[in-house]
């Protein structure tokens, strides 16, 4: 979508609206309506079907203005609820070549737990390099609380608190993703520089695109949501609350100036086999340091971990029951 | 007026329109409370455009019927089959008469609410308390726990959007009657077009925009109480009060699908009269009760009592 196909906000809330929203899909008032030609005298006016011209008739089955004689379906402006596709694109940077080698730099890591030979001994079964989907948004919110604390407390342990705060939330990311995990969103997100932000995709020639699969609708729900969230969160770890202890904590949020871009960002995801078994390894697509994932666990280590460990329980039950 | 009832209050009165047919050129005469009509000669629908009058806002927004005529009769009929043994005789067995679509006029509201409120709020704990009692035959002191609660006052501000509200602007249709229609689902909202009324029968605002908005931002008022109610902290509370002050209102003229019913039931009795949401099939009505099956219900419940009272008597005796 171009820059220049953006609609003006939404005159109270500030809101950032879609070409085709009716109303403010946050504080609910309605857009502007498209210039029309006001009638100067009454007239009794006969809709006309756009294809043939007969008298067309709103129609419950067709739920739209139907025509009788040609069936053709007469436009109106409705609410509509699309899957909106990413708006920016992070490049790739870093080339599958050097995912690779993060590959076999994760699986020659030291680690106790697991098996000694798995770097000679996994084998690489595929590599995809993926765009996944999230949202970003930046709003003004306006948070009203309520808690118990222990502060000014009389007879009982609570006594009750209320508040008012102004929060400005920038650049927070909403994962979209359903193939990723939300903690492997999260160790992600981080990593990117998001002033690198293109209007396509650049990267390698098999990189695929995960699709928003939230409707426009869905996807306000969910930015909603973590603005709930994060508002509740600050609340109780501010300070705002009086006291050290607090219980009951309520917010209602509202926003102001909400903005969101929907962005397409680059990862690997790796997948390698040890002794039959699958693993799999995401591998940043800016930050080949960032490589983490899923790797076998040496059942012998484990088991001589759990042996010693009951040998020590066995030996200090033993000398404590001497004494 | 298309869907019956009057009401006087308020009203908005105009004289009738005098409009050539654009498909026969016969002259067609329009209710002023009427959008749309029919020419009587050639059958073609027409919906009126009016120049802007001051006070009278066109309607911004219309939803679409989506239940079906046929459905919409249906609905009735099981409505009128599951009412109380106390209604009317006749209304369980009534058939629904000639059903009709209107759309009728509401406004939709919303506006940014600003509240300060004040509370008492209960926070409860626990106390020791020592007591009396008789425990074989002689008197002893026991302690127990007992919950008391310990009252606070509150106050802070709230602020929010209240959207979504409705209320008629049809003294055709009555406030109460409106809300026990709804919900009706905004995610249909079509911007309003001539062509989305064409055929069916239209209603004009007939209410005051001062008068909707009165009643409007009485309903704000209850909805942010509910809102408030739910924000309150500790273990109850009590005397919950706001004061607030909407800004930023808005107001738009809303066309709600409405299918209207006459009921039949007895003869030389004024139809009853049933509504249906014609969006989500909902219906409403007010099926008279009959006085006297619910006095000769009274009067067996009565003698039973009486006649089971005199059977427990004669058993002992
Ligand atoms: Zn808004
Ligand atoms: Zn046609
Ligand atoms: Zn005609």
């Amino acid at each position: 979508m171009s820059e220049a196909a953006r609609v003006a906000p939404c005159e109270r809330c500030e809101c950032e609206l879609e070409a085709d929203d009716l109303r403010c899909p946050i504080c609910g008032l309605s857009t502007p309506p498209p210039e029309r030609e006001e009638a100067t005298r009454e007239r009794a006016k006969v809709v006309r079907c756009e294809s043939c011209g007969a008298a067309v008739e709103y129609s419950v089955e067709a739920k739209a203005p139907r025509c009788d004689y040609c069936g053709a379906v007469t436009h109106v402006e409705m609410t509509v609820d699309p899957v909106d596709q990413a708006q920016r694109w992070l490049p790739f940077t870093v080339d599958p070549k050097a995912a690779n080698q993060a590959l076999a730099g994760f699986l020659g890591r030291k680690a106790f737990f697991r098996p000694s030979g798995l770097a000679q001994e996994a084998a690489l079964e595929s590599m995809k390099p993926l765009w996944w989907p999230a949202w970003v948004f930046k709003a003004g919110v306006q948070v009203s609380w309520t808690a118990d604390s222990d502060a000014g407390s009389g007879r009982s342990d609570w006594a009750p608190h209320a508040g008012r705060t102004r929060l400005d939330f920038t650049n927070i990311l909403v994962p979209a993703s359903r193939g990723l995990k939300v903690e492997e969103c999260n160790t992600l997100t981080p990593r990117y520089r998001f002033e690198l932000g293109e209007n396509e995709g650049r990267g390698p020639e098999e990189a695929s695109v995960e699709r928003f699969e939230a409707t426009r609708s869905g996807a306000r729900k969910a930015v909603l949501q973590e603005v709930e969230r994060l508002a509740r969160e600050h609340v109780q770890e501010s300070g705002d609350i009086p006291g050290r202890r607090f219980r009951n904590v309520h917010v209602a949020v509202a926003l102001s100036s909400l903005r969101t871009t929907r962005w397409a960002l680059p990862v690997y995801v790796l997948a390698y086999r040890y002794r039959g078994k699958p693993y799999r390894v995401l591998v940043h697509g800016h930050d080949a340091e960032l490589v983490f994932g899923e790797s076998p666990i040496s059942a012998w280590r484990v088991l001589g971990v759990v042996v010693a460990a009951l040998i020590v329980l066995i030996a200090v039950l033993y000398f404590t029951g001497m004494r | 007026m298309a869907v019956g009832h009057d009401e006087s209050t308020a009203s908005l009165t105009e004289p009738r329109l005098h409009l050539g047919c654009q498909a026969c050129g016969a002259m067609l005469v329009l209710e002023p409370a009427l959008r749309t009509t029919r020419c009587p000669y050639c059958a073609a629908p027409a919906v009126v455009e009016r120049p802007p009058r001051p006070g009278v806002p066109e309607p911004a927004f219309a939803l679409g019927f989506a239940l079906t005529h046929a459905a919409a009769k249906e609905n009735v009929s099981r409505w009128l089959r599951s009412r109380s043994l106390f209604c009317r005789s006749g209304i369980r067995s009534a058939e629904p008469g000639d059903v009709h679509g209107v759309y009728v006029p509401a406004f939709l509201y919303s506006a940014l609410a600003k509240s300060s409120f004040r509370a008492t709020i209960g926070e409860d704990y626990q106390e020791q308390e020592s007591y009396t009692t008789t425990e074989n035959g002689k008197t002893v002191r026991r302690t127990r726990t007992v919950t008391r609660t310990e009252w606070r006052p509150l106050q802070g501000e709230l602020e929010g959007y209240v959207a979504d509200v409705l209320v008629t602007a049809s003294n055709g249709l009555r406030n109460e009657e409106l809300e026990a229609l709804e919900p009706f689902d905004f995610r249909a909202l079509a911007r309003y077009t001539p062509a989305l009324v064409s055929g069916w029968v239209a209603e004009e605002p007939s209410l005051t925009r001062e008068a909707c908005l009165k009643g409007a931002r009485s309903e704000v008022g209850e909805r942010v109480l509910k809102r408030l109610a739910g924000l309150m902290p500790g273990d109850s509370h009590r005397d919950l009060s706001h004061d607030t002050r909407l800004d930023w209102e808005s107001l738009d003229v809303c066309l709600l699908p409405v299918w209207v019913l006459p009921v039949r039931y007895a003869e030389g009795e004024a139809p009853l009269r049933v509504l249906v949401n014609g969006q989500t099939g909902e219906v409403h009505g007010e099926a008279p009760i009959s006085t006297w099956k619910v006095l000769i219900a009274v009067l067996v419940g009565l003698l039973l009592v009486l006649g089971g009272v005199l059977y427990a008597r004669g058993g002992v005796g």
